[in-house]
């Protein structure tokens, strides 16, 4: 909990600040090429700067991780955590894979899964 | 090679065994996450309790397969109710395919996944969930209730089987990989 919020903002959403405040008024990230499915890792970075959710998010990104895993470990919804990490990525703060939309009609790619399948 | 993530979308009706099949085969016991049912409270002006208003979320549940170093796998299920459509979308883009569950004893919860992937051309198996008993039907009569595509494999399985599920995947990516365009037509 931030100090000196009194409001009633914790919500099933798991938000501290109202989540509108934390994303600047964004509803969709700049990148739209980001989705449930892309991952992100950090980048060694100064980030004093940075509000405490901010920080929360680069605390999971560690080692790479996806923003469905990330909303689910902060309870926090995936159109804000979208918002979130577009911007940790636009200021530099996390590198960002491949998107799972622009591969899918790389057989190489299909092979190396249908391989990664068989061995499991 | 950068890293990539791919996806697969398991569908089907409430209570087919979606999130089970996920657990089965998934590295990390599944995660549940939650979407805003409208992004109209994160943008709005009012201060006061707007997200507890004007949103209702919905719940995914999802699991993960570490293919490579440079490869993760996600698998999500679709939300059980239908009237979440719009995450499916977001679910079903650039997916490798769909594995579409399929229960004997309600075959018309299937129908909506089904048709959905058909439309959109998206790859996907049926696979029939042995969890819930002797099956009444032939592999011919649930492809014509189902009305499936004579290409769309159809198999069967036991969700909770690890290697049951496995197979399913498989099967799923295999018949991604048949209906990738030739090279030469890319």
């Amino acid at each position: 909990m931030i100090d000196g919020w009194d409001g009633d903002d914790e919500t099933a959403t798991g938000g501290f600040l109202p989540l509108y405040i934390l994303v600047n008024g964004r509803t969709t990230p700049r990148n739209s090429s980001l989705d449930l499915a892309t991952q992100v890792i950090a980048i060694a970075a100064d980030v004093r700067r940075l509000e405490p959710e901010y920080l929360q998010i680069l605390d999971r990104c560690k080692d790479w991780i996806s923003i469905a895993e990330i909303g689910a470990y902060l309870h926090t919804p995936l159109t804000i955590v979208k918002v979130m990490v577009d911007v940790l990525l636009e200021q530099g703060y996390l590198d960002s894979g491949s998107p799972a939309q622009q591969k899918v009609i790389d057989p190489g790619l299909l092979g190396a899964v249908l391989a990664g399948l068989e061995r499991l | 090679m950068k890293r990539t993530s791919v996806k697969i979308v398991v569908a089907g009706g409430f209570g087919t065994g979606k999130t089970t099949l996920v657990g089965s085969v998934s590295e990390i016991a599944p995660l549940t996450t939650e979407e805003l049912l409208t992004e109209a409270g994160v943008g709005v002006d009012d201060v006061t309790g707007v997200e507890s208003k004007t949103t209702t979320t919905v719940a995914l549940d999802f699991g993960r397969i570490t293919i490579s170093p440079d490869v993760v796998l996600y698998l999500f299920g679709t939300p059980g109710q239908d009237r979440f459509w719009f995450m499916w979308d977001e679910l079903a883009q650039g997916a490798i395919g769909a594995i579409v569950l399929v229960d004997t004893r309600r075959l018309d919860t299937s129908f909506a996944a089904v048709d959905y992937f058909e439309r959109r051309r998206i790859p996907f198996v049926a696979a029939v969930n042995r969890f819930f008993g002797e099956c009444p039907y032939t592999e011919d009569e649930i492809r014509g209730a189902l009305e499936l595509g004579a290409d769309v494999p159809l198999v069967w399985l036991d969700a909770r089987d690890r290697s049951s599920s496995k197979a399913a995947l498989v099967a799923l990516v295999r018949h991604a990989m048949s209906r990738l365009p030739l090279p030469s037509a890319l």
